[in-house]
């Protein structure tokens, strides 16, 4: 294995992120190539964090850009502040400023609010980490735009000119598949999906985030989880759903699982009302053995 | 360890292996390739593997397909102890493009998925379906009951609830596209602008959302083994189809029949007879086929404000590498891809023909369509979130 690669996985040990050679693959390649990194994956596998221990990694700073419905590029980009514009031209009333030096004025860099991608491309010294996350919540025409900045690092403001980033910012994308995201951006980026870990990296996890809880149960809780993300739920429970279960696991002072205790605590584990109902028969069914028993 | 020159040469034509297996990899992609097996361990075969995916992959549903090929073109010489000799293609780079064009040697899933096929036993179990519940009007036990099993004096309740279903699907469709706030939202950098001089903001200018329009492409099997539902379904697409203008309805069996303008017009039985000349209504299916033929000569009308219905129950006889083929291509173009499965309603039935396995991780939804109330049930996925 590269130096490099298991450098970066060690180091995103050490900042307590539980990690697999793909992964430090990703952002092994993502540093090098300096190519944005697209992560797809089902709520709750780590994506995000994964550019949080980037930016604690580098050493630099996370920037970051949460997608919604109807964002636009006013509030990615940049937008005029407006209020202060509008004291300014206040007061100004009565002076004998021409119009032209008025406009020059209101349209100067103390007027700019830097949003998030500008931040990323004029930050100076090193280059951050661009998160852009859930980019899949954005619309189409927010990706095209996306596209544009993504591929020269650089923006125009018609009032004061194109500012271009030194070096380019290192770029994650997130997406949870809510929408079918273009190619022309697929193809622009490298890509990583993140699946479900596998039984001994959740237990790991586990071990590693929730210190209370003994290997017997991390391995029981771990099997547990394994074996309902089998069962056809409509929203199956990720890795976030599993550690706060742990953690309630703990408070209880737990050490391994019965039925009553998983009873008790099964809305840690899922969140839907007709996936309790559903995980419930299951159990009542099957017996908390089907659930925990070693399965090879 | 090759040459720089020979593995530039050899990622060119590996990348052609990917496109023929139906992964549009791009010619700069190649190059990043090349410069990603520069930053890893070329003699360490998992290595190369991870960093040629992370490159040349750009989206879940290729996996498969990428380690096919990955396994069939990269040889690695694994001498004993430390001698390994880097990796090497499988094949004379020259032949590879054409060698590899189109299939590939079935993978050890697909075998499995084929083992799976051998073990199911066909024909849908009708006779344990709930007869009478009491207690409940006679309309509901029809939302419930299957359509296999309706006798033939209920055939005319069930069309009507089939079109009211419809036009209330269509209603939810519909208002989605109206705007959702009126005038729109206020541009205040060009009201700055148009009011600079004024010192106050006296006329305000506003701009409007861009309306969303959902469109829907539906393709209804109608082969042999979906006879007894394709009666019902059509009748759903007739009715969905001229309540809600923006639909394009095809069927197919063994080949592809665009039906929209057949089902226009203020009669089902005209529709209906219409319908029957064109028809090709038995013998197998070749979904796979169908959908490329439909990718290749109506690609156009799909775009990502396009939810694609596909009615099925997945009997397949064609080839199931063609049908996840196309399934991929078309989900790449479609917002949203559907499949309703009339046999999802037995609670027996698993989806492991082997045709419905290897579309199944390319569907966003898949749903039973077996009776009214999971048509109804529809409304809540017809949307493009």
């Amino acid at each position: 294995m590269r130096a490099e690669i298991k450098k970066i996985q060690e180091m995103m040990e050490t900042a307590d992120y539980v990690t697999d050679p793909a992964i430090a693959m990703s952002v092994h390649l993502a540093m090098t190539l300096k190519k944005p990194l697209l992560i797809e994956g089902h709520a709750g596998v780590g994506k995000t964090e994964i550019a949080k221990v980037m930016a604690r990694m580098l050493g630099t700073s996370l920037i970051r850009l949460q997608c919604y419905e109807g964002l636009d590029a006013a509030q990615a980009l940049y937008e005029w502040n407006y209020p202060k514009q509008l004291l300014h031209i206040k007061l100004e009333e009565g002076s004998t400023h021409s119009t032209s030096e008025k406009e020059a004025a209101i349209f100067s860099p103390p007027f700019l609010i830097r949003r998030p991608l500008l931040q990323a491309i004029s930050q100076p010294g090193a280059p951050p980490v661009l998160l852009i996350d859930e980019i899949d919540r954005a619309d189409e025409e927010f990706e095209a735009f996306l596209l544009e900045v993504l591929s020269d690092f650089q923006v125009t403001i018609p009032e004061i000119g194109t500012i271009k980033a030194t070096q380019p910012p290192y770029v994650i994308l997130t997406s949870n598949r809510v929408r079918e995201l273009s190619d022309a951006l697929r193809r622009r980026c490298l890509y990583m999906w993140i699946d479900f870990p596998g039984f001994e990296k959740e237990v790991r996890i586990v071990t590693r985030k929730v210190p209370g809880v003994n290997e017997r149960l991390a391995r029981e809780i771990s099997r547990f989880m394994e074996t309902v993300r089998t069962i056809r739920l409509a929203k199956v429970p990720g890795v976030a759903e599993t550690l706060d279960w742990a953690q309630a696991l703990s408070s209880l002072h737990a050490d391994h699982l019965d039925e009553d205790l998983v009873a008790e605590t099964l809305g840690c584990v899922v969140k839907d009302a007709d996936d309790v109902k559903r995980l419930k028969r299951e159990l009542a069914s099957g017996g908390i053995g089907r659930f925990v028993a070693a399965q090879s | 360890m090759p040459a720089p020159r020979d593995l530039t040469r050899a990622m060119l034509t590996f990348g052609g292996v990917l496109r023929a297996s139906g992964l549009p990899v791009t010619t700069p992609e190649v190059m990043d390739a090349v410069r990603a097996l520069e930053a890893v361990d070329v003699m360490d075969r998992d290595e190369v593997y991870l960093g040629l995916r992370t490159v040349l992959v750009s989206r879940m549903e290729e996996l498969p397909a990428f380690d096919r090929c990955f396994e069939n073109f990269w040889r690695f010489q694994a001498a004993e102890g430390q001698e390994l000799d880097g990796l090497v293609p499988n094949v004379p780079p020259s032949l590879a493009g054409e060698e590899h064009g189109g299939e590939s040697p079935p993978s050890a899933a697909e075998k499995q998925a084929q083992i799976a096929l051998d073990d199911w036993e066909g024909g849908e179990a009708t006779d344990d379906e709930p007869v009478e519940v009491p207690g409940l009007s006679d309309r509901e036990v029809l939302m419930e009951q299957d359509f296999s099993t309706f006798p033939a004096e209920q055939l005319d309740e069930v069309a009507r609830l089939t079109v009211l279903i419809a036009k209330r699907l269509a209603r939810r469709i519909s208002r989605r596209r109206k705007p959702t706030r009126k005038g729109g939202v206020i541009d205040l950098r060009r009201s700055m602008r148009a009011n600079l001089m004024k010192g106050e903001i006296i006329e305000l200018r506003r701009r409007a959302r861009r309306r969303r329009k959902v469109r829907l492409v539906l393709l209804c099997d109608v082969s042999g083994s979906m006879d007894l539902y394709s009666r019902f379904l059509l009748q759903f697409l007739y009715a969905l189809q001229n309540v809600f203008g923006r639909v394009e309805t095809f069927t197919f069996a063994t080949r592809l029949t665009r039906v929209t303008e057949l089902l226009r017009g203020p009669s089902y039985k005209g529709a209906l007879r219409r319908l029957t000349e064109v028809r090709d209504w038995s013998g197998g299916t070749r979904i796979g086929e169908a959908i490329r033929e439909f990718n290749q000569s109506w690609g156009h009308l799909v775009d990502r404000r396009t939810i694609v219905l596909i009615l099925s129950d997945g009997w397949d006889t064609g080839e199931p590498e063609v049908l996840a083929q196309e399934m991929l291509t078309l989900k790449r173009r479609a917002g949203r891809v559907l499949w309703l499965n009339p046999l999802l309603g037995n609670p027996s039935y698993e989806p492991l023909t082997r045709g419905m396995a290897a579309a199944l991780p390319l569907i966003d939804h898949f749903a039973a369509a077996h009776n009214l109330s999971s048509l109804r049930e529809l409304a809540t996925h017809l949307t493009l979130r």
